[in-house]
Protein backbone atom coordinates (compact mmCIF):
# COMPACT_ATOMS: atom_id res chain seq x y z
CA UNK A 1 0.00 0.00 0.00
CA UNK A 2 1.43 3.37 -0.99
CA UNK A 3 1.10 6.70 0.76
CA UNK A 4 2.36 10.17 0.02
CA UNK A 5 5.87 10.52 1.39
CA UNK A 6 7.02 13.75 -0.17
CA UNK A 7 5.09 16.73 -1.48
CA UNK A 8 6.70 19.59 -3.36
CA UNK A 9 4.14 22.31 -3.89
CA UNK A 10 4.63 25.37 -6.12
CA UNK A 11 8.26 25.74 -5.13
CA UNK A 12 10.34 28.63 -6.37
CA UNK A 13 13.98 29.19 -5.51
CA UNK A 14 15.70 32.43 -6.38
CA UNK A 15 19.44 33.11 -6.18
CA UNK A 16 20.05 36.81 -6.69
CA UNK A 17 18.24 37.79 -9.88
CA UNK A 18 18.00 34.22 -11.19
CA UNK A 19 15.18 31.77 -10.60
CA UNK A 20 16.84 28.40 -10.05
CA UNK A 21 13.42 26.73 -9.66
CA UNK A 22 10.07 27.89 -10.96
CA UNK A 23 6.80 26.59 -9.68
CA UNK A 24 8.00 23.01 -9.25
CA UNK A 25 5.29 20.60 -8.08
CA UNK A 26 5.41 16.86 -7.63
CA UNK A 27 4.75 14.17 -5.07
CA UNK A 28 6.45 10.90 -4.27
CA UNK A 29 4.54 7.89 -3.06
CA UNK A 30 6.28 5.51 -0.70
CA UNK A 31 8.07 2.72 -2.52
CA UNK A 32 8.53 4.66 -5.77
CA UNK A 33 11.87 5.01 -7.55
CA UNK A 34 11.77 8.26 -9.46
CA UNK A 35 14.39 9.68 -11.80
CA UNK A 36 15.01 13.41 -11.85
CA UNK A 37 16.49 14.16 -15.24
CA UNK A 38 17.80 17.41 -16.61
CA UNK A 39 20.95 18.96 -17.97
CA UNK A 40 23.60 20.64 -15.83
CA UNK A 41 22.23 23.79 -14.24
CA UNK A 42 18.58 22.78 -14.66
CA UNK A 43 17.96 22.94 -10.91
CA UNK A 44 18.21 19.28 -9.90
CA UNK A 45 20.68 19.80 -7.08
CA UNK A 46 18.80 22.89 -5.89
CA UNK A 47 15.66 20.76 -5.61
CA UNK A 48 17.49 18.11 -3.61
CA UNK A 49 18.91 20.77 -1.29
CA UNK A 50 15.37 21.95 -0.56
CA UNK A 51 14.16 18.40 0.07
CA UNK A 52 17.09 17.65 2.39
CA UNK A 53 16.59 20.82 4.44
CA UNK A 54 19.88 22.31 3.26
CA UNK A 55 18.19 25.31 1.64
CA UNK A 56 14.79 26.99 1.98
CA UNK A 57 12.41 27.61 -0.88
CA UNK A 58 11.86 31.26 -1.76
CA UNK A 59 8.17 30.43 -2.27
CA UNK A 60 6.09 27.28 -1.99
CA UNK A 61 6.48 24.38 0.37
CA UNK A 62 8.25 21.07 0.78
CA UNK A 63 6.78 18.46 3.10
CA UNK A 64 8.27 15.16 4.15
CA UNK A 65 5.49 13.10 5.72
CA UNK A 66 3.78 16.45 6.29
CA UNK A 67 6.79 18.02 8.04
CA UNK A 68 8.88 21.00 6.91
CA UNK A 69 12.49 19.79 6.49
CA UNK A 70 13.91 23.18 7.51
CA UNK A 71 11.65 24.26 10.38
CA UNK A 72 11.06 20.80 11.77
CA UNK A 73 14.34 19.26 10.68
CA UNK A 74 14.95 17.01 13.66
CA UNK A 75 11.72 15.10 12.99
CA UNK A 76 11.45 15.51 9.22
CA UNK A 77 14.99 14.37 8.40
CA UNK A 78 15.11 11.40 10.75
CA UNK A 79 13.92 8.93 8.07
CA UNK A 80 15.78 10.57 5.21
CA UNK A 81 19.05 9.54 3.61
CA UNK A 82 20.55 12.16 1.34
CA UNK A 83 23.69 12.41 -0.72
CA UNK A 84 23.74 15.86 -2.30
CA UNK A 85 26.57 17.51 -4.27
CA UNK A 86 29.09 14.66 -3.83
CA UNK A 87 30.51 15.69 -0.46
CA UNK A 88 33.94 14.54 0.67
CA UNK A 89 34.87 13.38 4.13
CA UNK A 90 38.20 14.40 5.74
CA UNK A 91 40.75 11.74 4.71
CA UNK A 92 41.74 10.80 8.27
CA UNK A 93 38.21 9.73 9.31
CA UNK A 94 37.11 6.12 8.88
CA UNK A 95 33.81 4.80 7.58
CA UNK A 96 33.05 3.48 11.05
CA UNK A 97 33.52 6.98 12.49
CA UNK A 98 31.09 8.46 9.99
CA UNK A 99 28.43 5.75 10.34
CA UNK A 100 28.55 5.91 14.13
CA UNK A 101 28.24 9.71 14.04
CA UNK A 102 25.22 9.51 11.74
CA UNK A 103 23.64 6.84 13.94
CA UNK A 104 24.14 9.03 17.00
CA UNK A 105 22.69 12.12 15.34
CA UNK A 106 19.70 10.11 14.08
CA UNK A 107 18.92 9.27 17.67
CA UNK A 108 19.60 5.55 17.49
CA UNK A 109 20.04 4.23 21.05
CA UNK A 110 23.65 3.52 22.05
CA UNK A 111 23.05 -0.22 22.32
CA UNK A 112 21.80 -0.40 18.73
CA UNK A 113 24.23 2.01 17.05
CA UNK A 114 26.91 -0.50 16.14
CA UNK A 115 24.30 -2.86 14.73
CA UNK A 116 22.63 -0.09 12.70
CA UNK A 117 25.99 1.01 11.29
CA UNK A 118 26.95 -2.54 10.40
CA UNK A 119 23.62 -3.21 8.72
CA UNK A 120 24.04 -0.11 6.57
CA UNK A 121 27.60 -1.16 5.71
CA UNK A 122 26.39 -4.64 4.81
CA UNK A 123 23.77 -3.20 2.47
CA UNK A 124 26.54 -1.45 0.56
CA UNK A 125 29.04 -4.30 0.94
CA UNK A 126 31.63 -2.14 2.68
CA UNK A 127 31.87 -3.91 6.04
CA UNK A 128 35.48 -4.97 5.54
CA UNK A 129 36.48 -1.39 4.73
CA UNK A 130 34.84 0.24 7.75
CA UNK A 131 38.09 0.76 9.62
CA UNK A 132 39.97 2.24 6.70
CA UNK A 133 40.40 6.02 6.51
CA UNK A 134 38.51 7.70 3.68
CA UNK A 135 41.82 8.86 2.23
CA UNK A 136 42.77 5.25 1.48
CA UNK A 137 39.49 4.32 -0.27
CA UNK A 138 39.02 4.37 -4.04
CA UNK A 139 36.45 6.77 -5.49
CA UNK A 140 33.89 4.00 -5.89
CA UNK A 141 34.46 2.58 -2.45
CA UNK A 142 34.34 6.05 -0.90
CA UNK A 143 31.04 6.69 -2.68
CA UNK A 144 29.64 3.43 -1.40
CA UNK A 145 30.74 4.32 2.12
CA UNK A 146 28.95 7.66 1.82
CA UNK A 147 25.89 5.83 0.53
CA UNK A 148 26.13 3.51 3.52
CA UNK A 149 25.98 6.56 5.78
CA UNK A 150 22.68 7.53 4.14
CA UNK A 151 21.29 4.06 4.88
CA UNK A 152 21.90 4.27 8.63
CA UNK A 153 18.64 4.21 10.55
CA UNK A 154 16.61 2.56 7.77
CA UNK A 155 15.50 5.66 5.86
CA UNK A 156 12.15 5.78 4.09
CA UNK A 157 13.41 8.11 1.39
CA UNK A 158 16.78 8.22 -0.34
CA UNK A 159 17.78 11.38 -2.21
CA UNK A 160 20.73 10.80 -4.51
CA UNK A 161 22.49 13.42 -6.57
CA UNK A 162 24.48 11.99 -9.48
CA UNK A 163 25.53 8.92 -7.48
CA UNK A 164 27.27 7.20 -10.40
CA UNK A 165 29.28 10.22 -11.51
CA UNK A 166 33.01 9.52 -11.65
CA UNK A 167 32.63 5.78 -11.13
CA UNK A 168 34.18 3.23 -13.46
CA UNK A 169 31.74 1.09 -15.50
CA UNK A 170 31.87 -1.87 -13.11
CA UNK A 171 31.27 0.29 -10.04
CA UNK A 172 28.48 2.11 -11.86
CA UNK A 173 26.85 -1.19 -12.77
CA UNK A 174 27.14 -2.43 -9.17
CA UNK A 175 25.63 0.75 -7.79
CA UNK A 176 22.69 0.58 -10.19
CA UNK A 177 22.11 -3.04 -9.22
CA UNK A 178 22.15 -2.03 -5.59
CA UNK A 179 19.66 0.78 -6.13
CA UNK A 180 17.38 -1.64 -7.98
CA UNK A 181 17.58 -4.03 -5.04
CA UNK A 182 16.82 -1.27 -2.54
CA UNK A 183 13.90 -0.13 -4.65
CA UNK A 184 12.53 -3.67 -4.81
CA UNK A 185 12.80 -3.79 -1.02
CA UNK A 186 10.41 -0.83 -0.84
CA UNK A 187 12.77 2.09 -0.31
CA UNK A 188 11.60 5.30 -1.96
CA UNK A 189 14.33 6.77 -4.16
CA UNK A 190 14.65 10.12 -5.90
CA UNK A 191 17.57 9.80 -8.27
CA UNK A 192 18.83 13.07 -9.69
CA UNK A 193 21.07 12.56 -12.67
CA UNK A 194 21.77 13.53 -16.23
CA UNK A 195 22.57 9.92 -17.16
CA UNK A 196 19.56 8.39 -18.85
CA UNK A 197 20.82 4.83 -18.33
CA UNK A 198 20.73 5.34 -14.55
CA UNK A 199 17.06 6.21 -14.69
CA UNK A 200 16.21 3.46 -17.19
CA UNK A 201 17.68 0.79 -14.98
CA UNK A 202 16.57 1.98 -11.57
CA UNK A 203 13.39 4.02 -11.87
CA UNK A 204 9.78 3.46 -12.80
CA UNK A 205 8.89 7.13 -13.16
CA UNK A 206 10.79 10.12 -14.42
CA UNK A 207 10.59 13.88 -13.89
CA UNK A 208 12.15 16.12 -16.54
CA UNK A 209 13.53 19.46 -15.43
CA UNK A 210 14.54 22.26 -17.75
CA UNK A 211 15.69 25.74 -16.70
CA UNK A 212 14.17 25.29 -13.26
CA UNK A 213 10.75 24.18 -14.52
CA UNK A 214 9.28 20.71 -14.46
CA UNK A 215 8.47 19.84 -18.08
CA UNK A 216 7.51 16.19 -17.73
CA UNK A 217 6.31 13.68 -15.15
CA UNK A 218 5.72 10.27 -16.73
CA UNK A 219 6.54 6.56 -16.55
CA UNK A 220 10.05 5.64 -17.62
CA UNK A 221 8.66 3.26 -20.22
CA UNK A 222 9.27 -0.34 -21.13
CA UNK A 223 12.58 -0.28 -22.93
CA UNK A 224 13.92 -2.92 -20.59
CA UNK A 225 11.34 -5.54 -21.60
CA UNK A 226 12.22 -5.48 -25.27
CA UNK A 227 12.94 -9.19 -25.20
CA UNK A 228 9.49 -10.10 -24.00
CA UNK A 229 7.44 -12.39 -26.28
CA UNK A 230 6.03 -10.57 -29.27
CA UNK A 231 8.37 -7.60 -28.95
CA UNK A 232 10.47 -6.25 -31.78
CA UNK A 233 14.06 -5.08 -31.94
CA UNK A 234 15.53 -2.22 -33.87
CA UNK A 235 19.16 -1.98 -34.99
CA UNK A 236 21.06 0.72 -36.77
CA UNK A 237 23.47 -0.76 -39.30
CA UNK A 238 26.51 0.99 -40.74
CA UNK A 239 28.30 -0.35 -43.84
CA UNK A 240 31.79 0.24 -45.19
CA UNK A 241 30.37 1.08 -48.63
CA UNK A 242 26.98 1.85 -50.11
CA UNK A 243 24.56 -1.08 -50.14
CA UNK A 244 21.15 -1.48 -51.74
CA UNK A 245 18.33 -1.71 -49.18
CA UNK A 246 16.70 -4.43 -51.33
CA UNK A 247 19.73 -6.68 -51.01
CA UNK A 248 19.63 -6.32 -47.24
CA UNK A 249 15.89 -6.99 -47.16
CA UNK A 250 16.29 -10.11 -49.34
CA UNK A 251 19.08 -11.45 -47.17
CA UNK A 252 17.38 -10.67 -43.88
CA UNK A 253 14.04 -12.23 -44.66
CA UNK A 254 10.41 -11.26 -45.11
CA UNK A 255 9.64 -10.27 -41.51
CA UNK A 256 12.43 -7.67 -41.35
CA UNK A 257 11.56 -4.04 -42.10
CA UNK A 258 14.38 -2.02 -43.64
CA UNK A 259 14.52 1.77 -43.78
CA UNK A 260 17.24 4.01 -45.19
CA UNK A 261 19.01 6.47 -42.88
CA UNK A 262 21.78 7.48 -45.31
CA UNK A 263 23.95 6.19 -48.18
CA UNK A 264 25.74 3.68 -45.93
CA UNK A 265 23.29 3.54 -43.05
CA UNK A 266 20.13 1.49 -42.66
CA UNK A 267 17.74 0.74 -39.82
CA UNK A 268 16.28 -2.76 -39.51
CA UNK A 269 13.33 -3.74 -37.35
CA UNK A 270 12.59 -7.37 -36.71
CA UNK A 271 10.53 -9.51 -34.31
CA UNK A 272 12.30 -11.46 -31.60
CA UNK A 273 15.24 -11.12 -29.27
CA UNK A 274 18.93 -11.89 -29.06
CA UNK A 275 18.78 -15.15 -31.04
CA UNK A 276 17.03 -13.47 -33.99
CA UNK A 277 19.52 -10.62 -33.85
CA UNK A 278 22.48 -13.02 -34.04
CA UNK A 279 20.87 -14.90 -36.94
CA UNK A 280 20.20 -11.67 -38.85
CA UNK A 281 23.72 -10.30 -38.47
CA UNK A 282 25.30 -13.64 -39.39
CA UNK A 283 23.23 -13.84 -42.56
CA UNK A 284 24.25 -10.32 -43.61
CA UNK A 285 27.93 -11.11 -43.13
CA UNK A 286 27.61 -14.49 -44.89
CA UNK A 287 26.01 -12.69 -47.84
CA UNK A 288 29.15 -10.58 -48.18
CA UNK A 289 27.57 -7.28 -47.21
CA UNK A 290 30.28 -4.90 -45.83
CA UNK A 291 28.75 -4.55 -42.37
CA UNK A 292 30.79 -2.34 -40.02
CA UNK A 293 28.63 -1.83 -36.93
CA UNK A 294 25.20 -2.75 -35.59
CA UNK A 295 23.87 -0.77 -32.63
CA UNK A 296 20.54 -0.25 -30.94
CA UNK A 297 18.99 3.14 -31.58
CA UNK A 298 18.90 5.68 -28.80
CA UNK A 299 16.51 4.62 -26.11
CA UNK A 300 12.91 5.66 -25.95
CA UNK A 301 13.68 7.63 -22.81
CA UNK A 302 16.60 9.37 -24.50
CA UNK A 303 14.28 10.42 -27.30
CA UNK A 304 11.77 11.79 -24.81
CA UNK A 305 14.57 13.53 -22.93
CA UNK A 306 15.58 15.34 -26.11
CA UNK A 307 11.96 16.26 -26.78
CA UNK A 308 11.30 17.60 -23.28
CA UNK A 309 14.65 19.03 -22.32
CA UNK A 310 16.58 19.46 -25.56
CA UNK A 311 20.28 20.11 -25.78
CA UNK A 312 21.97 21.79 -22.86
CA UNK A 313 21.70 25.54 -23.15
CA UNK A 314 19.49 25.41 -26.21
CA UNK A 315 16.42 26.69 -24.42
CA UNK B 1 17.97 16.10 26.52
CA UNK B 2 16.59 18.70 24.09
CA UNK B 3 17.39 18.39 20.40
CA UNK B 4 19.62 21.48 20.60
CA UNK B 5 21.69 20.17 23.47
CA UNK B 6 21.80 16.71 21.88
CA UNK B 7 23.25 18.23 18.69
CA UNK B 8 25.76 20.16 20.80
CA UNK B 9 26.91 17.03 22.64
CA UNK B 10 26.97 14.76 19.56
CA UNK B 11 29.08 17.23 17.62
CA UNK B 12 31.40 17.99 20.52
CA UNK B 13 32.08 14.29 20.58
CA UNK B 14 32.42 14.23 16.79
CA UNK B 15 35.06 16.97 17.06
CA UNK B 16 36.98 14.90 19.62
CA UNK B 17 36.89 11.96 17.17
CA UNK B 18 38.19 14.19 14.39
CA UNK B 19 40.95 15.58 16.60
CA UNK B 20 41.92 12.08 17.64
CA UNK B 21 41.93 10.61 14.13
CA UNK B 22 43.87 13.53 12.68
CA UNK B 23 46.31 13.47 15.67
CA UNK B 24 45.62 17.16 16.17
CA UNK B 25 44.48 16.38 19.68
CA UNK B 26 48.14 16.32 20.73
CA UNK B 27 48.35 20.04 19.99
CA UNK B 28 46.55 20.60 23.29
CA UNK B 29 49.68 19.35 25.04
CA UNK B 30 51.87 22.08 23.60
CA UNK B 31 50.81 24.92 25.94
CA UNK B 32 50.71 22.50 28.88
CA UNK B 33 54.12 20.88 28.35
CA UNK B 34 56.19 22.99 25.99
CA UNK B 35 55.04 26.26 27.59
CA UNK B 36 56.33 25.64 31.12
CA UNK B 37 59.47 23.83 29.91
CA UNK B 38 60.35 26.61 27.46
CA UNK B 39 59.58 29.14 30.11
CA UNK B 40 61.83 27.41 32.66
CA UNK B 41 64.72 27.22 30.20
CA UNK B 42 64.28 30.91 29.38
CA UNK B 43 64.19 31.80 33.09
CA UNK B 44 67.50 30.06 33.74
CA UNK B 45 69.24 31.08 30.53
CA UNK B 46 68.24 34.75 30.63
CA UNK B 47 68.89 35.13 34.36
CA UNK B 48 65.52 36.72 34.94
CA UNK B 49 65.75 39.19 37.86
CA UNK B 50 62.53 38.32 39.68
CA UNK B 51 59.95 35.59 40.06
CA UNK B 52 57.23 37.95 38.86
CA UNK B 53 59.19 38.70 35.67
CA UNK B 54 59.70 34.96 35.17
CA UNK B 55 55.96 34.45 35.51
CA UNK B 56 55.26 37.19 32.96
CA UNK B 57 57.78 35.67 30.56
CA UNK B 58 56.31 32.20 31.04
CA UNK B 59 52.73 33.37 30.59
CA UNK B 60 53.64 35.15 27.36
CA UNK B 61 55.22 31.94 26.05
CA UNK B 62 52.22 29.81 27.02
CA UNK B 63 49.75 32.33 25.58
CA UNK B 64 51.74 32.50 22.34
CA UNK B 65 51.75 28.74 21.94
CA UNK B 66 48.06 28.48 22.83
CA UNK B 67 47.30 31.17 20.26
CA UNK B 68 48.87 29.07 17.53
CA UNK B 69 46.86 26.06 18.67
CA UNK B 70 43.52 27.89 18.76
CA UNK B 71 44.17 29.40 15.32
CA UNK B 72 44.92 26.03 13.77
CA UNK B 73 42.14 24.03 15.40
CA UNK B 74 39.43 26.64 14.90
CA UNK B 75 40.34 27.21 11.25
CA UNK B 76 40.12 23.48 10.60
CA UNK B 77 36.97 22.91 12.68
CA UNK B 78 35.02 25.41 10.59
CA UNK B 79 36.89 25.68 7.31
CA UNK B 80 37.79 22.07 6.56
CA UNK B 81 34.21 20.86 6.09
CA UNK B 82 33.24 23.88 4.04
CA UNK B 83 36.21 23.37 1.74
CA UNK B 84 35.47 19.65 1.31
CA UNK B 85 31.68 20.17 1.10
CA UNK B 86 31.23 17.78 4.00
CA UNK B 87 28.48 20.08 5.20
CA UNK B 88 26.18 18.65 2.53
CA UNK B 89 26.34 15.41 4.46
CA UNK B 90 25.86 16.87 7.94
CA UNK B 91 23.28 19.50 6.95
CA UNK B 92 20.93 16.74 5.78
CA UNK B 93 20.99 15.11 9.21
CA UNK B 94 18.22 15.68 11.75
CA UNK B 95 20.03 18.16 13.96
CA UNK B 96 20.31 21.90 14.58
CA UNK B 97 23.15 23.24 12.50
CA UNK B 98 23.97 26.09 14.87
CA UNK B 99 24.16 23.77 17.86
CA UNK B 100 26.29 21.32 15.89
CA UNK B 101 28.93 23.95 15.12
CA UNK B 102 28.71 25.38 18.63
CA UNK B 103 29.51 21.92 20.00
CA UNK B 104 32.57 21.60 17.80
CA UNK B 105 33.82 25.11 18.60
CA UNK B 106 33.33 24.47 22.30
CA UNK B 107 35.87 21.68 22.05
CA UNK B 108 38.53 23.53 20.08
CA UNK B 109 38.25 26.94 21.73
CA UNK B 110 37.34 25.61 25.16
CA UNK B 111 40.00 22.93 24.94
CA UNK B 112 42.68 25.45 24.05
CA UNK B 113 41.64 27.82 26.83
CA UNK B 114 41.79 24.84 29.20
CA UNK B 115 45.24 23.88 27.95
CA UNK B 116 46.34 27.50 28.34
CA UNK B 117 44.99 27.51 31.90
CA UNK B 118 46.89 24.36 32.74
CA UNK B 119 50.10 25.74 31.18
CA UNK B 120 49.68 29.07 32.94
CA UNK B 121 49.11 27.34 36.28
CA UNK B 122 52.26 25.29 35.75
CA UNK B 123 54.27 28.43 34.96
CA UNK B 124 52.97 30.21 38.05
CA UNK B 125 53.88 27.18 40.13
CA UNK B 126 57.35 26.60 38.66
CA UNK B 127 58.69 30.13 38.14
CA UNK B 128 59.08 31.13 41.82
CA UNK B 129 61.05 27.96 42.53
CA UNK B 130 63.46 28.62 39.66
CA UNK B 131 64.04 32.34 40.12
CA UNK B 132 64.77 34.21 43.32
CA UNK B 133 63.88 37.88 43.37
CA UNK B 134 66.87 40.18 43.95
CA UNK B 135 66.42 43.32 46.03
CA UNK B 136 67.40 45.48 43.04
CA UNK B 137 65.06 43.78 40.60
CA UNK B 138 62.78 46.15 38.70
CA UNK B 139 59.04 45.61 38.78
CA UNK B 140 57.75 43.48 35.90
CA UNK B 141 56.04 45.32 33.07
CA UNK B 142 52.77 43.49 33.76
CA UNK B 143 51.07 42.01 36.79
CA UNK B 144 51.22 38.21 36.24
CA UNK B 145 47.65 37.62 37.40
CA UNK B 146 46.37 40.31 35.02
CA UNK B 147 48.35 38.82 32.16
CA UNK B 148 46.99 35.33 32.88
CA UNK B 149 43.49 36.74 32.72
CA UNK B 150 44.25 38.73 29.57
CA UNK B 151 45.52 35.59 27.82
CA UNK B 152 42.03 34.07 27.98
CA UNK B 153 40.60 37.16 26.31
CA UNK B 154 43.21 36.93 23.56
CA UNK B 155 42.44 33.25 22.87
CA UNK B 156 38.68 33.82 22.69
CA UNK B 157 39.31 36.78 20.38
CA UNK B 158 41.50 34.73 18.06
CA UNK B 159 39.03 31.82 18.06
CA UNK B 160 36.14 34.12 17.15
CA UNK B 161 37.99 35.95 14.40
CA UNK B 162 39.28 32.72 12.87
CA UNK B 163 35.86 31.02 13.00
CA UNK B 164 34.18 34.00 11.36
CA UNK B 165 36.92 34.19 8.72
CA UNK B 166 36.45 30.48 7.95
CA UNK B 167 32.76 31.06 7.27
CA UNK B 168 33.51 33.98 4.97
CA UNK B 169 36.40 32.40 3.08
CA UNK B 170 35.28 28.73 3.30
CA UNK B 171 38.92 27.85 3.62
CA UNK B 172 40.90 26.76 6.66
CA UNK B 173 44.13 28.16 5.21
CA UNK B 174 42.70 31.61 4.61
CA UNK B 175 41.00 31.62 8.00
CA UNK B 176 44.36 30.83 9.57
CA UNK B 177 45.96 33.81 7.84
CA UNK B 178 43.11 36.06 9.01
CA UNK B 179 43.60 34.79 12.56
CA UNK B 180 47.34 35.45 12.49
CA UNK B 181 46.73 38.99 11.25
CA UNK B 182 44.16 39.52 14.00
CA UNK B 183 46.71 38.26 16.55
CA UNK B 184 49.35 40.65 15.26
CA UNK B 185 46.84 43.49 15.47
CA UNK B 186 45.84 42.59 19.03
CA UNK B 187 49.49 42.32 20.11
CA UNK B 188 50.26 45.66 18.50
CA UNK B 189 47.37 47.45 20.17
CA UNK B 190 48.21 45.82 23.52
CA UNK B 191 51.86 46.91 23.25
CA UNK B 192 50.86 50.45 22.33
CA UNK B 193 48.52 50.69 25.30
CA UNK B 194 51.24 49.27 27.56
CA UNK B 195 53.79 51.85 26.40
CA UNK B 196 51.24 54.63 26.91
CA UNK B 197 50.48 53.25 30.38
CA UNK B 198 46.82 52.80 29.50
CA UNK B 199 46.66 48.99 29.41
CA UNK B 200 43.87 47.83 31.71
CA UNK B 201 41.69 44.75 32.07
CA UNK B 202 39.28 46.43 29.68
CA UNK B 203 41.50 45.55 26.71
CA UNK B 204 41.33 41.74 27.04
CA UNK B 205 37.67 42.02 28.02
CA UNK B 206 36.85 43.91 24.84
CA UNK B 207 38.92 41.42 22.84
CA UNK B 208 37.04 38.50 24.42
CA UNK B 209 33.69 40.17 23.73
CA UNK B 210 34.71 40.67 20.09
CA UNK B 211 35.76 37.03 19.91
CA UNK B 212 32.48 35.83 21.38
CA UNK B 213 30.61 38.03 18.91
CA UNK B 214 32.63 36.38 16.14
CA UNK B 215 31.72 32.91 17.40
CA UNK B 216 28.02 33.80 17.66
CA UNK B 217 28.03 35.33 14.17
CA UNK B 218 29.80 32.23 12.86
CA UNK B 219 27.31 29.72 14.27
CA UNK B 220 24.32 31.81 13.17
CA UNK B 221 25.70 32.08 9.64
CA UNK B 222 26.47 28.36 9.62
CA UNK B 223 22.78 27.72 10.16
CA UNK B 224 21.96 29.80 7.08
CA UNK B 225 24.45 28.40 4.59
CA UNK B 226 22.65 27.03 1.55
CA UNK B 227 25.44 26.10 -0.76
Amino acid sequence: MTSELLAVDAVWKRYGARDALRDVRFTLQSGEAVGYLGPNGAGKTTTLKLLAGIARPTRGSVRLRGLDPVRDRTRALRRLGALVETPAVPPYLTGADLLEYVARVKGIPAAERAHAARRAAEALDVVEHLDRPFGSLSTGLGRRMLLASTMVGDPELLLLDEPTLGLDPAARHDLRELLCTLSRQGLTILLSTHLIEDVEEVCGRVLFLRDGSLVGDEPVGLTSDRDSPGSARTLRLAFASEVAPDSVARTAGDDVEVSVDGPRRLTVRFPGGEAEQTRLLSSLIRAGLPLLTAAPPESELARRYMERVGREGSS
Amino acid sequence: MSSESAAFVHNARWEVTRLWRSRRIWLFLIPVVAGPIGSAIADLYLRVPSAATAEVLGLLIVAGLASLVVLDLTALAVGEDLALRTQYLTFALPQSRTSSLAGRLAIVVGGTVGAYGAGAAAVLAIAPSLVSTSSTAPNPILVPAHLAYGGIGLLVFLGGVTAAAAIVTRSAAQALVAGVLAGVLAAGIGSMLLIQGRLTALFPEVAAAAGLAGVVWCVVQYGRIEG
